[in-house]
C-alpha cells in the first residue's frame, strides 16, 4: 500500500486502486455525520448502526444537500423538497428506483479514504 | 372617492448565479416546507399554469407568535414575478420581484412589498418596514444556499429526477462539462402531494442542522504533520569572525 498526503493507493485483482481522503475519524465523531466536496463529488459520510458509511449527498431530484439535517429513525431527509433515503443502503424512499451512490470506504490510522471510481 | 395610503418596503440583493436559478426558486412551491421549514408548514397549489399559479400557504411571519394560513396568486410578467397574497389577518399585500442579469453570471432581485390600506394604517409604516426586512432577510438566507448549490451542480451536468452522470456511473469527474444555459421553464414540475386537497405539510418544524458544506475541499495536513514532513534545516553553529 502507497500513501501520499491526501491519497492511498491499493492492490485489488490485481489493478492499482486509489483512494481519495476524506476526513479523520475524529472529525467524522464531532457530529456523527458531515458531507464534503472532494474531487467533483458531494460526499455525506456517516455513522449508522456501528459502521462509517459514505453516500452521495447530491439528492436524484434536483441536487439538494441529502446531509443538510442529521439522520433521524434510519432516514435522511432532503433539505429542500424533504425526499427521503435510507440511511442502511441510500434507497431512496419517495421515489423507489433513485437510490443514491454508495461509496468504498478504507480507514488507515484513523483516517477516512474514499474509492471515488468504485 | 376615500383616501387609501400605501405601506411600501423594498430591498435589493445580489446573488452569484444567473436570476434564471433565483426566479425558479422563487416559483418551486414544494421547498416552502422544505428549505424554510422554520417558516412554512403547509402549502398546496389550487390551480397552475404555465406562468401562473394559485396557492394556500400557511406561513409565520418574523415578530408574529402565530401561523397565518392565506392564498397567494403568482404570475410572471417578463423578468417580473407580481404576487398578491391574502391571509386571515385581512390585508392584501402585493409583491413584485424583478431579476436583473449582472455580467459573470450574477444577478441582482429587486423586491417591493404594498398593502394599500385606510390612512389610519400609517402610523405602522415603520412597523412594515421592520415586519418585512426580517422576513425578507429571513428567506434570503435560506434561499441562498440553495441557489448557489443548484448553479453549481447544473454546471457539473444535473439532469432533474436523476442526478448527476459521472456520479451515477461511478466515474471520475470530466475535465470539462459542457452545461447551457440555465432554462426557467414554468410551472417546476411537482413530486409530492402538492396539487392534492391536502397539499403537503412539513415533516418536523425542527431538526438538529449539520448544515451545507458547498466549498470545495481542499486537503491540508494537520499543522503537527506538516512540521514533521518539512525537510530538515540543517543546522550550522556560528562560525566565529575573524579579526581583520
Amino acid at each position: 500500500m502507497a500513501t501520499e498526503a491526501n491519497a492511498i493507493t491499493v492492490q485489488h485483482e490485481g489493478r492499482e486502486v486509489e483512494y481519495t481522503y476524506l476526513a479523520s475519524i475524529a472529525e467524522l465523531n464531532k457530529t456523527g455525520q458531515l458531507t464534503r466536496w472532494v474531487k467533483g463529488h458531494d460526499i455525506l459520510l456517516y455513522e449508522y448502526e456501528g459502521e462509517i458509511k459514505a453516500l452521495s449527498n447530491v439528492c436524484r431530484h434536483f441536487g439538494g444537500p441529502i446531509g443538510y439535517h442529521k439522520h433521524e429513525n434510519g432516514v435522511f431527509t432532503c433539505l429542500w423538497h424533504n425526499w427521503r433515503y435510507s440511511c442502511k443502503d441510500g434507497s431512496c424512499l419517495t421515489h423507489p428506483g433513485l437510490p443514491l451512490r454508495q461509496y468504498i470506504l478504507k480507514i488507515v490510522n484513523d483516517k477516512i479514504y474514499i474509492d471515488l471510481l468504485g | 372617492m376615500k383616501k387609501r395610503f400605501t405601506l411600501q418596503a423594498q430591498f435589493v440583493a445580489e446573488m452569484d448565479c444567473p436570476k434564471e436559478v433565483v426566479m425558479w426558486n422563487y416559483y418551486d412551491h414544494e421547498h416552502l416546507v422544505g428549505t424554510h421549514f422554520k417558516l412554512y408548514d403547509r402549502a398546496r397549489v389550487l390551480a397552475e399554469r404555465d406562468n401562473w399559479s394559485l396557492v394556500f400557504r400557511s406561513k409565520r411571519m418574523p415578530m408574529l407568535p402565530f401561523y397565518t394560513g392565506g392564498i397567494g396568486f403568482q404570475y410572471m410578467d417578463g423578468n417580473t414575478m407580481k404576487s398578491f397574497h391574502k391571509d386571515s389577518i385581512g390585508f392584501l399585500l402585493e409583491m413584485e420581484a424583478l431579476f436583473t442579469d449582472l455580467p459573470n453570471d450574477r444577478c441582482r432581485v429587486n423586491v417591493t412589498y404594498r398593502i394599500n390600506t385606510h390612512p389610519v394604517f400609517k402610523i405602522f409604516q415603520g412597523f412594515f418596514t421592520k415586519l418585512f426586512e426580517r422576513w425578507f432577510w429571513a428567506t434570503w438566507e435560506e434561499d441562498a444556499p440553495m441557489r448557489l448549490r443548484r448553479w453549481k451542480v447544473h454546471k457539473l451536468g444535473f439532469k432533474d429526477f436523476s442526478g448527476i452522470d459521472y456520479i451515477n456511473k461511478k466515474g471520475a469527474r470530466p475535465e470539462r462539462i459542457p452545461y447551457g444555459p440555465y432554462v426557467f421553464d414554468p410551472p417546476v414540475k411537482s413530486s409530492s402531494p402538492i396539487k392534492t386537497v391536502g397539499g403537503i405539510a412539513r415533516p418536523f418544524d425542527h431538526s438538529t442542522e449539520i448544515g451545507y458544506a458547498d466549498q470545495d475541499f481542499v486537503f491540508e495536513l494537520p499543522i503537527e504533520e506538516a512540521a514533521a514532513e518539512q525537510p530538515a534545516v540543517e543546522q550550522h553553529p556560528a562560525q566565529p569572525v575573524e579579526p581583520r
